[in-house]
């Protein structure tokens, strides 16, 4: 008899993978659906059943990814980092049904969405005065100025040896320190909140891009002479795509600078609005349900802006020696 | 040695011309200020607006003698809870610690990057992810289920420092591992190294610049996270204590005091992380300067294999 063709290794192996995510998964809901009204502890071998569900699911887990590893589509290729999220998510619920940690502490997951769902007009308003108006305007205005002054210091010599070395020395400042002072100048409106990321993103981009700019490699700057290039073509055709690597670095770290400048800045003072506020308020009335629900919108927020400069980068710099494998 | 004695005129010169636009600027910061507080009839020891801007109680920029004083009672007595020094000490204990757990975490991290897509496709997005978490709303959380394990005072401080210090590490340290350039790595492989031998004899060491690189970035990160750690929390030492009661207390002179004090620690963290790749990376320091721009004609550039 001839074998049908679906039994390959291959296939073996990924349904397996796949099989032990079901199972694992499986047992945990099972868990979670049983206890969803107890309100007493759950027994030592209930306890057990967790453990070995989450352990049966991270090893699925870890079988499914190899799977993906050459997936280039960039949805069907977050699949394992989406079941990674839901594998925590799940263990959180039932370890804290489980253990019953009071929701003042930890709310759990299920909660925590019901409320997202509940109060998602204010926190929309909040993400808005946040990230457009504060995080996102800073960001702007600190990544061009940080360019154009990398630009000058990379030109002009006097400025690289009486600037740069304070450039270097301000990117070691801890900006919550700053942000009091600032709210204190500027006011509390947004304005301050954008001045204090512009100040953060400032710094790196700085020094990111005049590394780019200046570490060429001589052979190149050489061959840019033999050329009789100008000033201008050497920027244009050498040092840019040169510094754009060290940019891009600069500008990925400067997303996530720009969401915690922009949220610790409002913990000092802001007009009622905002994500940092919300959360500093809810979390000094132990309503941690709300924090959470800021929390991740404000998660989601960072991410997709970050991946937009991830995707950004690449498109531009998609002949760099990190990419090519 | 040489680079600092070539960047010290200009540096003054640029010092010299900051501190001649501070005093310009702090009147007209402050004239304002002024103005209306006398409109508004405060009590203050001056007359004319122009006197009462070195003089305001919250000033928009204090003046140099204002700033020269509250330093002195912040600095004084040396041992005196409420010292800039003391305090500043248990911060930067905090940071350092927080550090190196970040240093440790995030160097596995990397490695599992690196040497395992699977890992980075299921992992990458929520390491990301975990530095726009603001790391406040979870201070206090973490600090009371630290506090029910016996673990209290500077330890959950350490321990949000390095949660904040982990991601520059983990991201230097791999592109470090990714560094080398293919010829490389193909060189390994035509001598048949294994894969423990290609991180030992290549990855690793084509690392090490990144690594200090990211070291830096990631000490000023854990004193942020330090001081805000200090902020959300209860505590009785540290920066962030000091900057969350004056703020409180809207004293602007001190917070301008703890700020640039702050800035000072800064500074001297990173400092230290030099100190220490200087002492760690000897054959760095013979190069020339640490400038590689200016390449002499003839001159071909090396491609380093271990």
């Amino acid at each position: 008899m001839i074998k049908s063709q679906p039994t390959s290794p291959a296939f073996q192996k990924a349904l397996l993978g796949w099989g032990m995510v079901v199972v694992g998964f499986a047992v945990l809901l099972w868990f979670i659906a049983g206890w969803w009204n107890q309100s007493e502890q759950a027994t030592d071998a209930q306890k057990l059943l967790i453990g070995a569900g989450f352990l049966l699911t991270v090893l699925g887990t870890a079988r499914v990814a190899n799977l993906f590893v050459n997936t280039t589509h960039p949805v069907v290729g977050f699949t394992p980092a989406a079941l990674t999220l839901l594998l925590v998510v799940v263990t959180a619920e039932a370890l804290l049904r489980a253990y019953q940690v009071p929701p003042g502490l930890i709310p759990t997951p299920s909660r925590v969405v019901a409320t997202l769902f509940e109060v998602r007009d204010v926190l929309l308003r909040d993400a808005f005065q946040t990230v457009v108006l504060q995080a996102l305007v800073g960001y702007l205005i600190g990544s061009s100025l940080g360019v154009g002054v990398a630009l000058l210091v990379s030109r002009f010599v006097f400025l690289e040896r009486g600037l740069l070395p304070y450039a270097t020395v301000f990117s070691s400042i801890p900006i919550v320190a700053l942000a009091p002072v600032l709210v204190k100048m500027v006011g509390i409106d947004w304005q301050s909140k954008a001045v204090i990321v512009a100040i953060t993103v400032f710094f790196p981009v700085v020094i990111n891009t005049f590394r780019g700019l200046t570490e060429v490699s001589p052979l190149s700057l050489d061959l840019m002479r033999s050329y009789a290039a100008g000033e201008l073509q050497q920027y244009r055709w050498l040092r840019l795509p040169n510094a754009l690597p060290f940019v891009f670095n600069a500008l990925k770290l400067g997303t996530t600078l720009a969401m915690i400048g922009a949220i610790v800045g409002e913990f000092f003072g802001a007009n009622g609005q905002g994500l940092g506020f919300r959360i500093q308020i809810e979390a000094g009335r132990f309503g941690f349900d709300i924090v959470w629900s800021a929390i991740i919108v404000a998660s989601v927020i960072g991410i997709a802006w970050y991946n937009l400069v991830a995707w950004l980068e690449r498109r531009l710099t998609g002949w760099h020696v990190s990419y090519r494998e | 040695m040489t680079r600092i004695s070539v960047n010290l005129v200009p540096m003054l010169v640029v010092a010299v011309i900051a501190l001649a636009l501070y005093w310009p600027l702090m009147y007209l910061a402050n004239i304002p200020a002024a103005q209306r507080a006398l409109d508004t009839g405060a009590a203050l020891p001056c007359k004319t607006a122009v006197e009462c801007a070195t003089q305001l109680r919250s000033p928009v920029l204090p003046s140099p003698e204002q700033l020269w004083r509250g330093f002195g009672n912040l600095m004084f007595p040396l041992y005196s809870p409420n010292a800039i020094s003391i305090n500043a000490a248990v911060t930067a204990l905090e940071t350092i610690v927080g550090l190196l757990l970040a240093a440790i975490v995030g160097f596995f991290f990397a490695i599992g990057i690196v040497a395992s897509r699977a890992f980075e496709r299921s992992l990458l997005p929520w390491i990301v992810a975990s530095q726009t978490v603001p790391i406040i709303a979870i201070a206090p959380m973490l600090v009371v289920l630290l506090g029910q394990y016996g673990v209290q005072g500077w330890i959950p401080k350490a321990i949000i420092a390095a949660y904040i210090a982990f991601f520059p590490i983990a991201i230097g340290v791999a592109k470090g591992l990714r560094s080398p350039d293919p010829l490389s790595l193909d060189l390994m492989k035509t001598y048949n190294a294994s894969h423990w031998q290609t991180y030992l004899k290549l990855r690793f060491p084509a690392s090490v610049p990144y690594l200090f690189t990211a070291f830096k970035v990631a000490m000023a990160a854990a004193l942020i996270g330090a001081i805000v750690a200090e902020i959300s929390t209860i505590s009785f030492h540290g920066i962030g204590k000091m900057l969350a009661e004056n703020s409180r207390a809207s004293d602007v002179v001190a917070m301008w005091v703890i700020m640039i004090s702050s800035a000072v620690l800064g500074i001297l963290l990173v400092a230290l992380v030099n100190w220490v790749e200087r002492l760690a990376t000897p054959w760095r320091r013979a190069k020339p300067a640490n400038k590689p721009v200016v390449g002499k004609p003839g001159m071909p550039q090396k491609r380093g294999v271990g």
